[in-house]
Order: structure tokens, then sequence, then C-alpha cells
């Protein structure tokens, strides 16, 4: 086995077992994403969730860049992952700038952020599709077969993680469950922008403290997060956990 | 009717209203208008000290709406407290036994069907729009996820009611509902609130509506406001905001 594979399997081991012990769905997202851009020749990964009303948001991404997010954002209504998302099925754009007719904002919005080109698989649960992973990539060029299989394999991880009952029949339990993904996925930016200010960090240093305590303290990212917005944690406590962990 | 011309109808009877209240009852009777139910009404809970009707498409909604506060129970109360939709599709249901006082008081005035779906600000439930229907029966899929957007374009005038100093006119002008909703759900205005809430030591919700009047009152958008103040170019102070003049940059 290469070390790529290596690599990959201890992804999805490391997944499964997250998953088994309830992990936080949303540290478990942004993990995802971040294997996914690691192990696959691509830029910047993001996940992208439908809200009820059917409106993409980002729930996930590889990296703390504005222009990444900006790119991802500009999805909601237009753009290869919205395709994706309403046809269920992959969109491969090797080369965007060929392709700024179908998509003439999204495509503008990409190209400043420096994105050439965009893969998106979508997250499927039986007949419904729920979000896509979306992949982006510095340069112009078409991603392999092998790779787009791992990124439906890694989508379709994500799907379970999120859904967690698979046989959840429900179609109100499954719009349920996307909500509090929704949810938890506010407050964690709420907390980091709380963090942020606070101890005078960048978006990530806040969201490295935030996971080091909930770790520390066996405590769900999501939960952790509630408490700190809502003030009934100090987020000097967190900083001076973060701290004392670095000295050691 | 298809979901573009319901998610337009909704839209249109927001943007066009001259007041927050005004513009709570027409999404209302917009509800009635467009979903299989006979009353609609939109509560406001902030926190515990403030509840009460804020919109409503006629008297006996808003008199329904009442009951749940004046016997402190109820769907709406409910879908606040668990951040998510009560649907009770018969009030009659012999194993129907959450609000036993609420609910003969509601099967009086004729009514045995209701659902609640909460109105949400920055992840915080602030309030809850309540569908009534005088047949009992549930709602259909397509049904709760129009009532879904109906609760998400609720928000906007309850922020704007919260903002005491936002002129109102100016708020609902130009852009689209749906557009401030979409401007309002964006990554950068979620790490923004959270500064905000570290800055100024206030709830969620508040800081929302703190970011949103600035963003009003200069003709930004949310989202431009937000990454003023995640760039820092926005000094965050107790009584007010000041804006970093561009040639003050890097000069201290």
């Amino acid at each position: 086995m290469s070390a790529r594979e290596d690599d990959i399997v201890a992804s999805f081991v490391s997944m499964a077992g997250n998953l088994a012990r309830g992990h936080d769905v949303t540290e478990l997202l942004i993990q995802l994403a971040a294997d996914c851009a690691r192990l696959l020749d691509v830029s910047a990964v993001g996940l992208l969730l439908a809200d009820p009303r059917g409106a993409l948001h980002v729930v996930a991404v590889s990296s703390e860049r504005v222009a990444d997010l900006e790119a991802f954002q500009a999805q909601r209504a237009q753009g290869p992952c919205h395709t994706c998302y309403l046809e269920g099925k992959p969109v491969n754009v090797p080369d965007l700038a060929s392709a700024a007719a179908r998509w003439p904002e999204f495509a503008a919005v990409a190209a400043k952020a420096g994105v050439a080109s965009v893969h998106a698989v979508p997250m499927r649960l039986r007949d419904d599709t729920v979000g896509a992973l979306n992949l982006f990539g510095g340069k112009p060029g078409p991603l392999n077969e092998a790779d787009l299989r791992l990124a439906q394999a890694l989508a379709d991880v994500a799907t379970i993680a999120l859904i967690q009952d698979r046989a959840a029949a429900d179609k109100s339990l499954v719009n349920e469950q996307l909500q509090n993904a929704l949810d938890s996925r506010v407050v964690l930016e709420q907390a980091k922008g709380v963090l942020s200010y606070s101890g005078d960090l960048d978006m990530s240093g806040a969201y490295a403290a935030l996971r080091q305590y909930a770790r520390d303290h066996n405590i769900k990212l999501t939960d952790l997060s509630r408490a700190v917005v809502n003030r009934l944690l100090p987020a000097a406590v967190v900083h001076e956990h973060a701290r004392t962990r670095r000295v050691v | 009717m298809d979901r573009q011309r319901l998610r337009d109808a909704f839209g249109d009877a927001v943007s066009g209203a001259p007041t927050p209240l005004e513009a709570a009852d027409r999404l209302c009777v917009a509800c009635v208008e467009l979903l299989d139910v006979d009353g609609a009404s939109i509560s406001f809970i902030d926190g515990s000290t403030t509840r009460g009707t804020f919109g409503s498409s006629g008297e006996l909604s808003r008199t329904l709406d009442e009951l749940q506060f004046t016997y402190g129970e109820g769907p709406c109360l409910d879908a606040v407290a668990k951040r998510k939709p009560v649907l009770v599709p018969d009030l009659d249901d012999p194993g129907e036994r959450r609000w036993p006082a609420l609910a003969q008081a509601m099967l009086g005035h004729g009514i045995h069907a209701v659902f609640s779906l909460p109105v949400t600000i920055a992840s915080t439930p602030i309030g809850a729009l309540d569908l009534f229907r005088h047949s009992s029966g549930p709602l259909d899929g397509e049904a709760v996820t129009a009532g879904l957007w109906a609760a998400g374009l609720a928000a906007l005038p309850l922020l704007d009611l919260m903002t005491a100093d936002t002129d109102w006119r100016k708020a609902a002008d130009g852009r689209g509902s749906w557009e401030q909703l979409a401007s309002l759900e964006r990554v950068e205005v979620y790490q923004a609130t959270g500064m905000i809430i570290a800055a100024l030591q206030v709830t969620p919700a508040n800081a929302l509506v703190r970011l949103r009047a600035h963003a009003i009152s200069r003709g930004l958008t949310a989202s431009q406001v937000a990454y003023q103040i995640l760039d820092r170019g926005l000094v965050l102070e107790d009584d007010g905001w000041i804006n970093l003049p561009d040639d003050q940059e890097g000069a201290s």
C-alpha cells in the first residue's frame, strides 16, 4: 500500500472511531474537510449544507482564508456546488475560465480568490441531496478517477456523520439534524469571534484554543461554544488553558 | 403554487411594509393566504423579560397567541425553549396532554390544530410563528417548508423592532428581504457577532442587532460591516462604534 493509501485508511478509521464515540458533528466535518484537502490534490475544500429553505450554507472549510470563504459562500444560489446540490450528481469544472458563461457571478468571485478549477460531489441521503462537498484547485485541470471516487467516499462519510442514525426514516427528523448542524456552525463561528477578540488571536488560533479546551475537558465543541457565546464560561478561562497547554 | 412564487409572495409581504409591526401582520396574512391554515401569529420572546404578540393575521389569532402567555404554556413557548418546530395536528387527541389548560381554551375557540415554528436570530430563538387551523390533521411537507421560510423572514421585522432607532423604510429598501436574510447568514457575520459579544458584553441576538443597525445607518450590508470588524478597522466601544480613517492605518 502506498503512503497516500495508508493515510486515507487512517483517515477513515479515525472518522469511524469519532462517530462511534458520539463526537461533535461540526468538529468532524471540519476535520473531514481538512483531511480531504490534504489527501487530494486541491487547494481548498468546503462542505455546504442546505437549510430547509434550500439555501446552501458553509458548514466546514479546510482553511480560514477569507478568499476561500467568499468563493464557497458565493455558491449559495449559483455555482458548481449549487448545481451539484440541485441535480444530485457530481459537477466537474476542470477549467473555470471556460465556464464563466454558465456561472458569471461565481466565476468572477472564484477568479479573484485564485480558484481555477472546481469539482463538486453531492452529499446524498437515499433519494435526497442534503448538500455538497466542494473541491477548489489553484491550477486548471481535471481530478483523476481515483480522486473523484475518494471525494465521493468522503462525502458519503460526512452525510452519515450528519445523519448519525442512518435508519432515520422520518424526513422531519433529518431536517432537524441538518438544522442542528447549521446551528452548531453558527455558535462555533460566534465563539471563534469571542476568543479572537478577547485573546487577540486570528480565527485559526481561536479555533485551536476552543478545540483544545473541549478535548481536554471532554465536552462537545458545540456545547463549549454555546457556553462561551452566552458568557457562561469566561473567554479568559479558555485562553488560560491554552497557555498552560503550550508550556507543558 | 410553485416554490419560487411562494417565496416571492412572502418576500413581498415583508418588503413593502411601512413599519416592523405592519410587516409582521402582513407576513401572517400571507401565511393564511398561501398555506393551508386559518390563522397565524408571531410572538416575541426576549429571554424571560419581554413576551407578547408581535403580529397576527386577525383578532382571533392575536387572542390565541395571547392565551399562551396567559396560561404560561403552549406550543410557541415550547418551540422557543426547544429550538425546534412543535407540530400539533390534533389538540383533541386523548394522547395530547402537553398543554391541558391551553388545549381546552383553543378548542373552545374552534381551533383543532396548531403548528409552532421557532424564529431565530444569530442562533438564539427569539420568538415563534404560530399557524392555527379549525380542522385537525397534519400540515403537509411543502407547507412546513414554506412555514419555515416565513419564520425565517419573521426575524427581519423582529430585528428592526429591537433596534428602535432604525429607519424601517431604509431597512426594507433596496435589497429584497431574502437578500437581507442571506447577508445575515454568512460566516463573517457570525464571527463579527462573536467579537461584538466579547467587546460589549452583550447577548448574541443583541450583538447582531447592533451590527445590523450600524450597517443600515451607513448604507452598508451586514457582511461589509462584519469584514470591517474582523479587519479591526472598526473600534467597538460601549456607547458607539468608531470607524478608523484609512490614513490612520499603520500610523500608530
